[in-house]
């Protein structure tokens, strides 16, 4: 394969897709990063104020607590969801119409429009009318997802792993049903027991499908936006305001020279986190090479 | 008893899901804000006539469903000979290339927001489905390209190698030969683009100020003084339809594997 002569012929078919994320990704980020160095009131009136919006973003503490609870929100996420998207995964049965239903079950909540996921479940907890409050009602459970950050909570643990647990499991069904029999087949006549099959065979070969999961999750709730501001728009008294909710507040005050900065700041987290996943993903091909 | 706790799962599993969506179906069909002629609380269906009667919440399934489209449509046309490239060639900087799709997928869009809406007004590119497409292929090409990889990946080599012996170009034999036999590839690329597509909100809202409004600005903006929770309820039942064909088309592809070869 890497007797082509044309060694440029790579690059040429990765420079469409690649090109499009240039132009519309890299480069908004960088004139943003250049926005980011005003003080700015109009984009043709603007004010140099140079890495100030940096030094006052990353002197504030609310920018720590922010930082804080939105890792502690990702743990909890991750905690909850990796294991049990694996659990629904390894238990699906392996054909028919059960599976296809299982699956299709999984991927439903994921077609929901994210602003609608918490208008759902703040109708399903609703103690008059809704399914899940009126049963909590009569079970004597006072839930109160507006003044008790527990609650709050725990109301978005519960929904976040509602509308993302199916990506998990489906990726890893995606990544169970590519072992070939054979491999199961070897452990039978080892007669394997079930825990050192999942344990020498599966998650082995589950681990890239596993990364790219654990990835996509995590960074979608560390950056939750659209779900938790629906449900109590960071509260109560800021016990759910994770970063992207400072963010996306300045963005509404049209504050555009902090926002800049904000944006960069977090930009350059995502590029920390992301090289770290490839790190754990490039090392993984080089040993199954 | 092994059985019966798999039963028990799966049941616990479809409660779990169906739950809430049972609570929107419910309330999509009840009368829920007072009105002359029909009683509070009572079935009715005149919340789907509603949707239909309101004319930005019919353009708005319209409009989401342009953007989806173009959206599917223009990753798969970047990322096949994208994903062509990383399964057939070892080439110095493709683990850079790969870090590059991985820190586009993980961007949130909150955060590209303001870039993007500032870069896009500059180009013309604000109230128009394109825009959003647009906006939409930066977290959705690499997808495309890592799950349309998987499944070149899983063409053996001889394929490519007996169709260049019979003098087919690169481009002729991906179209012609490769294309057929990646086929439920291109279904589950499809599926995954159209997922992250229709219902993403940031992008959707920011780049549509006056025109060409999405479904889910569209039952944002129905949020009011005096919200009528049906009429929302039925707009998201709708919202739901295109997401549930596609996911029947796909179910079997998606069980019979694919691995993300990172």
């Amino acid at each position: 394969m890497t007797k082509d002569p044309n060694r440029g012929r790579p690059w040429l078919y990765l420079l469409p897709a690649f090109s499009l994320l240039a132009l519309f990704g890299a480069l908004p980020m960088a004139i943003n990063a250049w926005h980011s160095l005003f003080d700015v009131f109009t984009l043709d009136s603007k004010l140099w104020v140079g890495l100030d919006w940096y030094r006052e973003i990353l002197t504030s503490a609310r920018f720590y607590e922010s930082f804080g609870r939105s890792l502690v929100f990702s743990a909890a996420v991750l905690a909850v969801q990796v294991p049990l998207g694996l659990l629904i995964a390894l238990n699906l049965p392996r054909a028919g119409w059960l599976r296809s239903l299982g699956l299709v079950l999984l991927a439903v909540p994921l077609m929901v429009p994210w602003n609608m996921i918490p208008m759902i479940w703040l109708s399903l907890i609703d103690p008059e009318t809704g399914l899940l409050g009126q049963a909590m009602a009569w079970a004597g459970i006072d839930f109160d997802h507006r003044f008790k950050a527990l609650h709050t909570w725990i109301l978005l643990i519960v929904m976040d792993t509602w509308h993302w647990v199916g990506l998990v499991a489906i990726l890893s069904c995606a990544g169970l049903a590519s072992i070939p029999a054979a491999y199961y087949q070897a452990a039978a006549i080892d007669r394997a027991s079930r825990w050192q099959v999942f344990r020498f065979i599966e998650l082995p070969r589950l681990r890239g499908v596993l990364l790219m999961a654990v990835m996509l999750r995590f960074m979608d709730s560390f950056m939750i936006y659209t779900e938790a501001f629906g449900i109590n728009a960071g509260g109560p008294s800021g016990a759910t305001t994770f970063l992207s909710l400072d963010l996306g507040e300045e963005i509404k005050a049209f504050d555009y020279g902090p926002a800049a900065a904000r944006s960069v700041v977090y930009f350059a987290m995502t590029l920390a986190i992301a090289f770290a996943f490839w790190r754990a993903m490039t090392a993984e091909r080089a040993e199954a090479a | 008893m092994k059985r019966v706790f798999q039963t028990l799962g799966f049941a616990a599993l479809t409660l779990f899901v169906l739950l809430p969506l049972v609570q929107v179906v419910l309330l999509s069909f009840t009368s829920t804000i007072t009105r002359e002629d029909v009683v509070l609380g009572s079935a009715t269906w005149l919340n789907f006539a509603n949707v239909f009667a309101t004319e930005r919440l019919a353009a708005s399934l319209v409009n989401s469903t342009i953007y989806v489209t173009l959206n599917v449509g223009l990753c798969i046309a970047v990322a096949l000979p994208a994903a062509y490239a990383f399964s057939r060639y070892r080439f110095r900087g493709a683990r850079a290339a790969f870090f590059t799709l991985i820190a586009f997928r993980v961007t949130p869009p909150v955060v590209l927001s303001l870039p993007v809406f500032l870069v896009f007004s500059e180009l013309n590119l604000l109230n128009t489905p394109v825009g959003v497409a647009l906006a939409h292929s930066i977290f959705n090409v690499p997808i495309a390209i890592w799950i349309l990889e998987s499944f070149i990946s899983a063409v053996p080599r001889q394929l490519d190698e007996t169709a260049f012996l019979d003098g087919y170009s690169t481009p002729r034999f991906v179209v012609t030969q490769l294309l057929p036999v990646i086929a439920p590839g291109i279904g589950v690329t499809a599926f995954f683009c159209f997922m992250f597509s229709w219902v993403e909100v940031v992008f959707a809202r920011t780049l549509t100020v006056t025109d060409g409004k999405p479904i889910t600005t569209a039952i944002g903006s129905l949020f009011g003084f005096r919200t009528d929770i049906g009429l929302v309820m039925a707009m998201t039942v709708l919202s739901l339809i295109p997401g549930l064909v596609m996911i029947w088309f796909v179910r079997n592809h998606i069980s019979r594997g694919f691995t993300v070869r990172v």
